[in-house]
């Protein structure tokens, strides 16, 4: 039952082997290297204190600061897309991978449009469902992108046997636009979707 | 006119009558007004008549009179009746009607043989078969007659289908059961003894279609399979029920019988599994249709084939073992349904379990294969199958101690050389995960150092033994070894080794000292990587082991820890930190908690005698309060906590209150204080009233030595004295109601009256001084003198309630005062509760009062039962009653200036109601809900609100759908920073029409429910606009918004998905 | 190439965006044959008619299309009554018509009415369905005689229907040359000979061979997909830089007579982010050559295959897939648009550089020989105007020329520039030439 699958026994990775945003910014730690343990102990008196004082400055102090869209943010949006034949997340299966991924920033001053491009790894060269997939990760990220980003998914060079015709594809916005009206190939879609955070 | 004329009119315009007539017909004969004879005769011309209907129903008429009978009556009857059933057959006439009882087994016989006469009239078979049920209820028959019936029925009415009506067949089948029930042995007989009975008899269900019936049928048929020798004809006997799987029927919404396609399964699943001889069909067949496209076919059959297991016994099982493996091993390898693969697992595990019943062979040839196979597909670990080999051999090790050493036996030395050849690291950690949950297994089964396992009795032959110490190096040294940046695997490791050292009677302390030892080098040595979760992982392992062997925790990572606890810190070394953190996680563990304490505090004494730096004091007290925090249900009923009491509570408090060298520095920061104080009120909780006293008695003083008048709150205009009152707080709180307070209340109250109100505390201090008006009014007045204490409050010179007196300090105290007395559900609520109303129309503290109201309902972490506070379980309700309906009532007549208060003071209480309290005001909520969205930087308060119509659309939605329009535009003007609306109001933006990411994520998460919960029909109109009106939340600048922004627009986005495609 | 570094002799001014938007989606807008009003395909399955003398909104054409409506054609040349031909993703066809006589008076009446009510009569009726395609219609479009009615698909076929009489349409081919997607079909304006752009990065061009079409050029050069193709407007010679014909230099003289010979030119545009032009060989006195009857047809399809060679590519501005270009009837200048939002102007002239780098102006100074008259090209297509975030940060998939017909309007030629976005807008843009 497993001969109707392209590759039945794929390689997994394990979930705390993923990039991650917390991972990453162990920065943010404390110098003195505690975990906040005792943090919570004595709760800062907000009870009967702060509401007299004017008007509630919602403690938001860093309001301002601005957190830019990212590659681990792209990364965290389409690496719990899950595979259309396995219930793995396209992250443990190492189809998408964050050096694969990158924005590029506008190219002129006058503009405001940005790039993502995204490089899948299908996970062996025949797979036949590597434009689903890539379109699942085209899908997501224009659901989940402000519009001033362009959405470039690709086959990365090499990985797949008809790679450039399948970017060649993915790369087609009417195609696209119509495959997205197709109710068989969406319900695909929304499956695959269905896993993410 | 006739009682059976009657009968015949009524019968079909209205049943009920028809039975009446035959209830009184019934009476008639029970008190001899009508001879059984009588009504016989009188039937003949009917029950003879040429008109099918008619017969039938007379034939029903004899049935419900004679069901109507009374058994009561025969019982009696067949006392006065000793020389027992008489065989000779006797024409009606002999017996003589009306002398004797009125009717007796003789009787009852002919009637009978009467009502058998009749069966072969294709009509009122239904009625023939109820009249022999309810004569069998008055009368039990002999074998022979049992048999008798049966014979007719199988020979007269075969195949049972023939008759249209369910209705006819179910009365035939509630007699062929009855039969079945009583004279079990007589129709065993009858099948040993006639030859083809057995096939008649199962012919004579064939075909049965209605579920009900078949219900029946089932129950019927799992007679012979169970108790009749039925050899020959096994498979005759397994088609007949195999038919009929899988069951696909779905019960009508309406049907009358609540009969589930469940209750069929399980019936049909009994029937299959009921007797060995059915496995050369079952199995087969079962197997079969496992291939089906079908989730649901493939779900009856995983868990018909674990019902065949578990009852077929070892040796049938035996013969299929093997065949099984080879097809259930797929549902786990290639995972279709999770549930499917569960079930497939079951069924592998079922079967060791059944086999290693019998004799050791058999499983082994079972075994021999499994293992075999998930041995191969761990040579390309990790990888999917891999993973599913770990499954299925985790769940098979833990069926029975026999299986288990059989699998460690036969996986574990390849797993170990794989190990050894492994290439990457990841293969390594594949492996290694397969072994600690073996190790897992084992544990089930063998249980741990504190509890047995599955295997009852302690079992000495544990197979891991043998591998123990493999096991131990490798996992020691591969934790030990690997780069810290290969965090799972070290997590792998370090797990392995967590369930090696629970294993019963495996490691000896020396070993598990050895695990010990590294784990608390990683918590202390090593270098900080990521998030720590290794470090995280080795704290709660050193917990775990502790569990099991706290002795040798003790001895050896304790004397390590503390050697990290500097006696006197030096400037800006914070080594200590981590480990503070993991020593004080320790005293989770019972067994150690004691240990742990009294290092901590000795630790702090020296500490403090060393004059160590603030922070180190502070890090340690807070070491102190988490590990008794942790332990806290321990102090409570332990006795030795009043050695606690002595050493800790006394000695803090006289440090807190001196003024001398001895006094720390650190003890002049509020945080340190309420660290204290916390501390101090853990312990003295639990104390016994004397020692209460005693403490109250210095509860402000402190064992100062100083005179209470000197200290606060009795002295008032000494700000930097006032800092104990942190501490008394909290001593305050963890006093019984019957402690005896250190002055007379009321001059209490005055003084934290005077106290509270001067301009100079800080807000700490402040806080601590008003908590305890709310400590007084909750805990220390009884109820008699409640109104008297209020009073004082309320009338001159304190006036407290009075408008044209109200500034900021009175309404602190007002509401504090209130949060006591509310809690205790005092009838003093209405009327202080409508003062506090009125005051939200104050021109100048009506906001300031309206913002109070969040507070009232606010969960504290001082008023709580473990505080011997008075907490009545519907004081929520009562504050809900008091002021919600009024607050909603005073919104209509409210001016535009002090309407936003009321709004305010509505959400602020609804913010902490529980739904059930809030769902019948709905209605009313929701339009004045909506109206605060529109607040202008009252961001707290539309938090609240958003909260609260979350709820509402949680539980109710339905109660909302006529406000979708509203909520959702309010929902998407909150969702961006810059609305609109803001825009058109204040060209000029200040921070106030800044919606802030708390309050745009909240209406973002909320209008994320709105698809969830309402229906299609309503959504529809708002979806293109909504996911358009999105975009921008996708661009904003914080990130949580955004992630919150993009799984809202999706819920939106396959809202009409579904009439797209017509 | 490098393209000619000069400021910019226009600018693109916002003039109006119709209203009420799509709330999703617009892929093309198409401007009336006669009549102020455009037309725009929406993907939420409705075409948009909007009128360009408010700017409003005055049908909305439902109920046709299961699918995206992607493309919209106006036949030209009927009297009385508007037809519009409808292309979808559910690859059917529809034809709508609607009575227009007496508009003159109640069309301003409808602007005001607007949409959301709209008597049944004055509406556009369905009134057949052309169905055929496997898949999803991407253009459609009506030949200048209004005769024919081209419609390619993702199926990889064009296919040629006749209106026989009203409502009555014939297929009269299905070309399948193309070996993928078809994106584009486009008529020439003068003889009937029909163009598409296509997934399979070529051009083709076909013509009807004795009453049987047939592929008659096949053009090669863009290496992405090409997304639209149009021919050049008819006698443009006399309209744009080409109608200054004083003392024009012996080579020019010849060379704008070759183009004539030529005819309408052919433009293209491409996911390779380039524009090209394509020009047919003149054929040696091919008039005669269809003029002089009796030669067996059989003998005539040996020279009904025609040269189109590429003679310019635009100077490359985009960074992004071009969608759509669009070749003004009046001024020849070229307006493009995609996947960046911009919108680029272009306009053509006499190359300003001789490689002696003497300014060449108009007086023939001195007679160039032959080989000098070989040079090519003598002309030059430079950058006018350069528009960013025409849509904002949406992609622009469509953009055409106009007749304006507001009040404001300058001259009685004026024309709009009519953009439509991926954020459901349909924008008219002015032009106005900058002083210098």
């Amino acid at each position: 039952m497993d001969l109707d699958k392209d590759n039945a026994n794929p390689t997994i990775i394990n979930p705390s082997d993923l990039p991650c945003r917390r991972r990453e910014c162990s920065v943010k730690k404390r110098e003195d290297g505690s975990t906040g343990l005792f943090d919570n102990l004595t709760p800062t008196y907000n009870y009967l204190s702060d509401p007299f004082d004017g008007p509630d400055s919602s403690g938001d102090s860093d309001d301002d600061s601005v957190e830019d869209i990212d590659e681990q943010e792209i990364y965290d949006l389409i690496s719990s897309i899950s595979d259309p034949e396995h219930p793995l997340s396209l992250g443990s299966l190492a189809v998408v991978n964050l050096p694969d991924i990158h924005i590029i920033p506008p190219t002129s001053p006058h503009s405001s449009i940005s790039t993502v491009v995204v490089e899948i790894t299908p996970t062996i060269t025949h797979c036949s469902l590597a434009t689903v997939i890539g379109l699942g990760v085209r899908v997501r990220l224009e659901q989940a992108l402000p519009p001033r980003f362009r959405v470039d998914v690709r086959v990365k060079k090499g990985t797949h046997s008809t790679d450039t015709a399948v970017n060649k594809q993915l790369g087609d916005k009417e195609r696209v636009a119509a495959a997205l009206e197709n109710g068989t190939l969406m319900g695909v879609i929304r499956k695959m979707l269905a896993t993410c955070e | 006119m006739s009682d059976i004329q009657q009968y015949l009119l009524d019968y079909d315009r209205n049943k009920k009558e028809a039975s009446a007539t035959a209830q009184q017909t019934a009476t008639r004969l029970q008190n001899r007004e009508l001879k059984l004879l009588a009504l016989i005769e009188e039937l003949g011309e009917y029950i003879n008549s040429s008109d099918g209907a008619m017969r039938s129903k007379t034939m029903s008429y004899l049935a419900e009179v004679l069901s109507f009978v009374p058994q009561r009556v025969l019982s009696v009857q067949q006392r006065t009746c000793p020389n027992g059933p008489c065989e000779t057959p006797i024409s009606l006439r002999a017996t003589g009607f009306g002398r004797g009882p009125w009717l007796n087994n003789v009787t009852g016989n002919l009637l009978c043989d009467f009502v058998l006469s009749r069966f072969d009239d294709g009509e009122g078979l239904g009625s023939c078969a109820k009249a022999l049920i309810a004569l069998e209820e008055r009368g039990r028959w002999d074998d022979e007659r049992a048999t008798k019936i049966m014979e007719t029925l199988v020979s007269e009415t075969r195949p049972l289908r023939q008759y249209r009506l369910q209705s006819e067949r179910y009365a035939v089948l509630q007699l062929v059961d009855t039969l079945m029930a009583k004279y079990r042995t007589a129709l065993r007989d009858s099948h040993d003894t006639t030859p083809d009975f057995m096939s008649r008899f199962i012919a004579y269900f064939d075909g049965e279609k209605d579920p009900r019936n078949l219900m029946i049928v089932f129950s019927i048929l799992k007679v012979p399979m169970t108790e009749w020798s039925i050899g020959a004809d096994a498979q005759e006997l397994f088609d007949a029920v195999f038919n009929y799987f899988p069951i696909t029927f779905r019960p009508p919404p309406d049907d009358p019988y609540g009969i589930t396609a469940q209750d069929l399964k399980d019936r049909l699943r009994e029937c299959i599994s009921s007797t060995a001889d059915f496995a050369p069909y079952a199995f087969p067949a079962l197997l079969d249709k496992l291939d089906s496209t079908s989730m649901n076919t493939k779900r009856d059959v995983l868990q018909a084939i674990v019902a065949c297991a578990t009852e077929y016994g070892p040796h049938t099982v035996s013969l299929y073992s093997i065949t099984l493996w080879d097809a259930l091993k797929f549902e786990v390898l290639n995972v279709q349904e999770e549930d499917l693969a569960q079930e497939a697992l079951n069924g592998l595990a079922t079967i060791a379990k059944t086999l290693s019943q019998g004799t050791s062979g058999p499983l082994n040839a079972y075994l021999r294969p499994i293992t075999k196979e998930c041995s191969e597909h761990l040579e390309d670990a990790p990888t999917k199958q891999s993973q599913a080999s770990a499954r299925i051999l985790r769940k098979i090790a833990g069926v029975s101690p026999d299986v288990t050493n059989i699998v460690l036996a036969n996986v574990l030395p390849n797993l170990f050389l794989l190990f050894q050849t492994a290439e990457t690291i990841a293969k390594r950690r594949g492996l290694l995960e397969v072994l600690a949950q073996l190790i897992r297994a084992d544990i089930d089964v063998y249980g741990d150092w504190r509890a047995l396992g599955t295997a009852e009795e302690p079992i000495p032959t544990n197979a891991l033994s043998q591998f123990q110490d493999q096991a131990l190096e490798v996992l020691l040294n591969g934790l030990n070894s690997a780069p810290i940046n290969e965090v799972s695997f070290r997590l792998v490791c370090l797990d392995g080794l967590i369930q090696l050292s629970k294993v019963r009677q495996l490691l000896n302390d020396k070993d598990i000292g050895r695990i010990t030892q590294l784990l608390y080098s990683i918590v202390i040595h090593e270098e900080s990587h990521g998030n720590d979760e290794v470090k995280e992982a080795a704290t709660n392992g050193l917990v775990e082991i502790a569990h099991h062997k706290p002795q040798v925790v003790v001895d050896r990572a304790f004397p390590a820890f503390l050697a990290e606890l500097p006696d006197k810190d030096e400037e800006e070394v914070r080594g200590y930190v981590p480990v503070l953190e993991a020593f004080a996680k320790l005293g989770g563990e019972e067994k150690v908690f004691p240990t742990v304490i009294l290092r901590l505090k000795n630790k702090f004494s020296v500490a403090v005698k060393q004059e160590s730096s603030s922070i180190y004091i502070v890090s340690l007290l807070s070491a102190l309060l988490y590990a008794l925090t942790q332990g806290s249900s321990r102090l409570q009923q332990n006795p030795d906590s009043s050695s606690y009491y002595e050493d800790i509570v006394i000695p803090l408090l006289s440090r807190t209150a001196t003024s001398d060298a001895s006094h720390p520095k650190a003890f002049d920061d509020e945080l340190t204080l309420d660290l204290v104080g916390r501390i101090c009120n853990l312990i003295t909780r639990s104390q016994t009233l004397e020692k209460q006293n005693r403490t109250s008695a210095e509860l402000y003083t402190l064992f100062s030595g100083k005179p209470q008048s000197e200290v606060p709150p009795y002295k008032v205009n000494a700000p930097d004295e006032g800092k104990t009152m942190i501490v008394s707080t909290h001593l305050l709180a963890s006093f019984r109601q019957e402690t005896t307070l250190p002055s007379e209340l009321q001059d209490l109250v005055s003084s934290l009256l005077e106290y509270s109100q001067q301009p100079g505390l800080s807000s700490p201090v402040r806080s601590a001084s008003l908590r305890q008006f709310s400590l007084l009014f909750n805990k220390f007045i009884p109820t008699p003198n409640l109104k008297l204490h209020v009073d004082a409050l309320l009338n001159t010179p304190v006036e407290l309630f009075a408008p044209e007196r109200l500034d900021p300090p009175r309404i602190r105290i007002i509401f504090a005062v209130l949060k006591g007395i509310l809690l205790r559900n005092s009838p003093l609520l209405s009327t202080l509760y409508q003062s506090l109303l009125s005051f939200l129309s104050h021109p100048q503290y009506g906001i300031t009062v309206a913002h109070g109201f969040t507070t009232l309902l606010q969960p504290d972490d001082l008023l709580t039962k473990e505080n011997h506070c008075q907490i009545s379980g519907l004081h929520k309700q009562k504050s809900f009653a008091l002021l919600v309906p009024n607050i909603t009532q005073s919104i209509r007549e409210a001016s535009p200036e002090s309407k936003p208060n009321y709004l305010i003071a509505l959400s602020g209480v609804l913010k902490w109601m529980p739904f059930e309290v809030v769902v019948d005001e709905i209605e009313r909520l929701v339009p004045l809900l909506l109206q605060s969205l529109d607040l202008k930087g009252e961001d707290v308060i539309k938090e609240a609100a958003v909260g609260t119509l979350m709820s509402i659309l949680q539980e109710r939605p339905k109660r909302i759908e006529e406000h979708a329009g509203s909520l959702i535009s309010r929902l998407l003007e909150n969702s961006v920073p810059l609305s609109n609306k803001h825009l058109s109001v204040s060209s000029a933006v200040n921070a106030n029409t800044i919606t802030p990411p708390r309050v745009r994520a909240a209406a973002l998460k909320c209008l994320m429910l709105v698809p969830e919960k309402m229906r299609q029909e309503i959504l529809l109109p708002y979806r293109r606009q909504v996911v358009m009106k999105l975009l921008p939340t996708l661009d904003d600048k914080k990130r949580v918004v955004r992630s919150t922004a993009v799984r809202c627009r999706r819920q939106w986005l396959d809202v009409d998905e579904a009439d797209d495609e017509e | 190439m490098t393209s000619p570094l000069e400021a910019p002799s226009y600018t693109i001014q916002p003039l109006a965006t119709l209203s009420p938007p799509s709330s999703s989606r617009t892929w093309q807008s198409a401007p009336h044959p006669s009549l102020p009003l455009v037309a725009t395909a929406c993907s939420d399955r409705n075409v948009r008619v909007y009128s360009l003398t408010s700017f409003t909104l005055v049908h909305t054409v439902t109920g046709g299309h299961k699918r995206s409506v992607r493309t919209v054609s106006w036949k030209p040349g009927v009297k009385g009554q508007s037809v519009l031909a409808t292309g979808s993703f559910d690859a059917s066809a529809g034809i709508w018509r609607r009575d227009e006589r007496g508009l003159e008076d109640d069309f301003t009446a409808q602007k005001q009415r607007g949409d959301d009510d709209e008597e049944e009569d004055d509406d556009y009726q369905f009134s057949c369905i052309l169905d055929g395609h496997d898949s999803e219609i991407k253009s459609l479009s009506w030949s200048p005689s209004g005769q024919y009615l081209a419609t390619c698909s993702r199926d990889k076929s064009v296919w040629i229907w006749e209106e026989l009489e009203d409502d009555n349409f014939e297929t009269v081919a299905v070309l399948q040359e193309h070996d993928q997607d078809v994106k584009c079909v486009a008529w020439h304006p003068e003889e009937d000979i029909l163009a598409s752009a296509s997934y399979d990065e070529t051009v083709r061009l076909y013509k009807e061979d004795a009453d049987d079409w047939v592929q008659i050029a096949q053009l090669n050069g863009h290496d992405e997909t090409v997304w639209w193709v149009e021919f050049e407007g008819s006698g443009m010679s006399t309209k744009d830089f080409r109608a200054q014909r004083e003392n024009l230099s012996q080579e020019r003289a010849q060379h704008l007579e070759l183009l004539e010979r030529s005819g309408p030119r052919l433009a293209t545009c491409s996911d390779d982010r380039t524009i090209r032009i394509w020009r047919r060989k003149p054929k040696e006195n091919r008039q005669y050559a269809s003029q002089n009857t009796g030669i067996p047809s059989i003998i005539r399809s040996f020279n009904i295959d025609e040269d189109w060679f590429q003679e310019a590519i635009l100077p490359q501005r985009h960074d992004r897939v071009i969608y759509s270009i669009s070749w003004s009837r009046k001024t020849g200048l070229i307006v493009s648009a995609g996947s960046d939002g911009k919108i680029i102007l272009y306009k053509e002239r006499w190359e300003s550089q001789v490689p002696n780098g003497v300014k060449a102006d108009g007086d023939a100074n001195a007679p160039e020989d032959a080989e000098e008259s070989q040079r090519t090209p003598l002309t030059e297509w430079i950058v006018v105007a350069e528009l960013f975030s025409a849509h904002g940060v949406f992609e622009v998939n469509h953009v055409c020329w106009a007749k304006r017909n507001d009040k404001g309007r300058r001259h009685e030629d004026e024309e709009i520039i009519v953009s439509t976005g991926d954020d459901g807008e349909v924008k008219v843009w002015t032009l106005d030439e900058l002083k210098t």
